[in-house]
């Protein structure tokens, strides 16, 4: 490995951003940065213009009208195809009759054919595939502000008893075993895409209303919160739990005051990422640390109604959807 | 039959609706930057979806449906402008070469004077910016996407911020004459 001093730093910094180094790289960035101020500064600088970037370019979306002429047109094009496979279908089987019965035989299947196509002409083809359930399931799916605003005030109350470079050796299994047995090693859990951040602290936390298992990472000098918990009744916003869908919405987005929040659902859990960086950080530091937690939870989860959920990696999906429906539908 | 063809029809392009639809603005952002018009782009996202439909078939389930959708753009958005395609190719190097040094990054940034940096880059180098650090490609779903070798993706990419910092010290720098005087 290339020995990290100020101009590979430089040289590499936008590969880091991108998540294309490998883990221990990204351990000398991090360890560079923390030792020469100006390097930080750089990457400070870097990290700003590239969510200028994506500010910036968010700003352009397609237009509700191109939209709705994009899906008209697929619509069409639908309606189309399958019309032409059912004649080229019909014609197929009527030159088989004809080739292997009599000319009669011939005649019968023409006829068979003609009333097949007038009966065909006469199925109304619906143009509008179920798209209101699709919305309403997503609505369903709403997380309370309730459990934002409780997730968000764990992070604050157990971040502040935090000691600067303090760290912590895990969560303590007896403690998080009473609460959630799937919580158990919920640190090792994360390891994997918490990336060699430190951790500094591990307990479970909350009222009796709404418990946390709780992980905080530090990130250059921000503290981050994972916590996980029940997936109730008082965690939706309509107050009952919708049984688990499809996996299109995993991720659902909430500002409280100055705290970014990013929550991921599985069938009998939320899983909450929490900090005060910018949206778009706090949006990839939760992909990257709920990742592993959500996979194992859904893996485990699975094992028990023995039903099988989608794979968590396709993630995008999740987060246009949600944003989709806050703005009140489905897109 | 004919009803089971119509129904199996209606429930895939459901399913693709579903699936590649979430897409749009992610991939109108990079049309916009192909075509410099709104209409335009919207037109070459049209397109791209239509194609992707005809062969919604023979896409692989579990594959990236989002870097097939950008494939799928920049073979439709180049099958009409060849010419211009190759006309890229010469201005790289020369590009690559007037920028010896790599300038700090100015701290002070608005997001206008970024995007209007951005607008100024050639195709070749604002692209790949914008799949990699705006609509978070990976480098490898880039090179597949654009069908160019993974080397140049993570050249264009070196070369394209570089020159987009010196863009924006260059702003940097006449904000500050501005207020000198």
């Amino acid at each position: 490995m290339q020995k990290m001093d100020c101009h590979n730093f430089k040289e590499m910094l936008d590969s880091y951003f991108c998540e294309e180094l490998t883990v221990e790289t990204n351990h000398s960035i991090l360890h560079h940065a923390e030792r020469c101020p100006s390097c930080r500064n750089e990457m400070a600088s870097r990290r700003n213009l590239r969510l200028a970037l994506q500010r910036a370019c968010a700003q352009d979306q397609m237009s509700d009208d191109a939209c709705e002429r994009l899906r008209a047109m697929l619509r069409a094009e639908a309606a189309k195809v399958s019309e032409v496979r059912s004649l080229r279908r019909w014609w197929a089987d009527f030159f088989d009759l004809k080739l292997a019965l009599p000319i009669m035989a011939g005649a019968a299947a023409l006829l068979v054919a003609v009333i097949g196509l007038a009966t065909y002409r006469q199925l109304p083809i619906s143009h509008n595939p179920a798209e209101a359930p699709a919305a309403e399931k997503l609505a369903a799916l709403h997380l309370s502000d309730a459990l934002m605003t409780e997730a968000a005030s764990s992070h604050r109350t157990c971040a502040f008893h935090v000691e600067p470079d303090s760290t912590s050796q895990g969560m303590s299994n007896d403690e998080v075993k009473d609460f959630d047995p799937e919580c158990v090693d919920l640190d090792k859990i994360v390891a994997e895409g918490a990336q060699g951040l430190p951790l500094c602290l591990a307990h479970v936390c909350g009222s009796s209303d709404r418990r946390f298992a709780h992980l905080i990472y530090r990130r250059e000098g921000q503290l981050v919160s994972l916590l996980v918990t029940r997936r109730d009744g008082r965690a939706m916003q309509t107050g009952s739990v919708p049984t688990f869908i499809d996996g299109l919405a995993d991720v659902q987005e909430s500002k409280q005051t100055e705290l970014n929040l990013d929550a991921y659902q599985t069938e009998k859990r939320v899983i909450l990422v929490v900090s005060a960086m910018p949206k778009f950080e706090n949006e990839k530091l939760a992909r990257s640390l709920a990742t592993p937690v959500v996979r194992h939870l859904r893996r485990v989860e699975s094992q028990t109604a023995l039903l099988e959920w989608p794979d968590f990696s396709r993630d995008l999906i999740g987060i246009e959807l949600m944003t989709n429906v806050r703005g009140g539908k489905l897109r | 039959m004919i009803e089971d063809s119509a129904q199996n029809q209606l429930q895939r392009l459901q399913a693709f609706e579903t699936e590649a639809l979430v897409f749009t603005s992610q991939l109108y952002r990079v049309a916009l930057r192909l075509c410099r018009d709104k209409a335009k782009a919207e037109d070459l996202v049209q397109e791209t979806y239509l194609q992707a439909w005809r062969s919604f078939h023979r896409f692989e389930q579990g594959t990236n449906l989002r870097a097939w959708l950008y494939k799928i753009m920049f073979n439709v958005y180049y099958s009409g402008q060849r010419r211009q395609k190759l006309q890229f190719v010469g201005t790289e190097e020369i590009i690559a070469e007037t920028i010896a040094y790599d300038p700090p990054t100015p701290q002070q940034l608005t997001d206008e004077e970024v995007l209007a940096a951005l607008e100024r880059l050639p195709k070749d180098f604002q692209i790949p910016i914008l799949l990699a650090d705006v609509e978070e490609l990976s480098y490898r779903e880039i090179a597949d996407a654009m069908e160019i070798p993974m080397g140049t993706v993570m050249s264009r990419l070196h070369r394209g911020r570089k020159l987009l910092r010196t863009e924006l010290t260059g702003y940097a720098r006449n904000a500050g004459y501005r207020i000198s005087k």
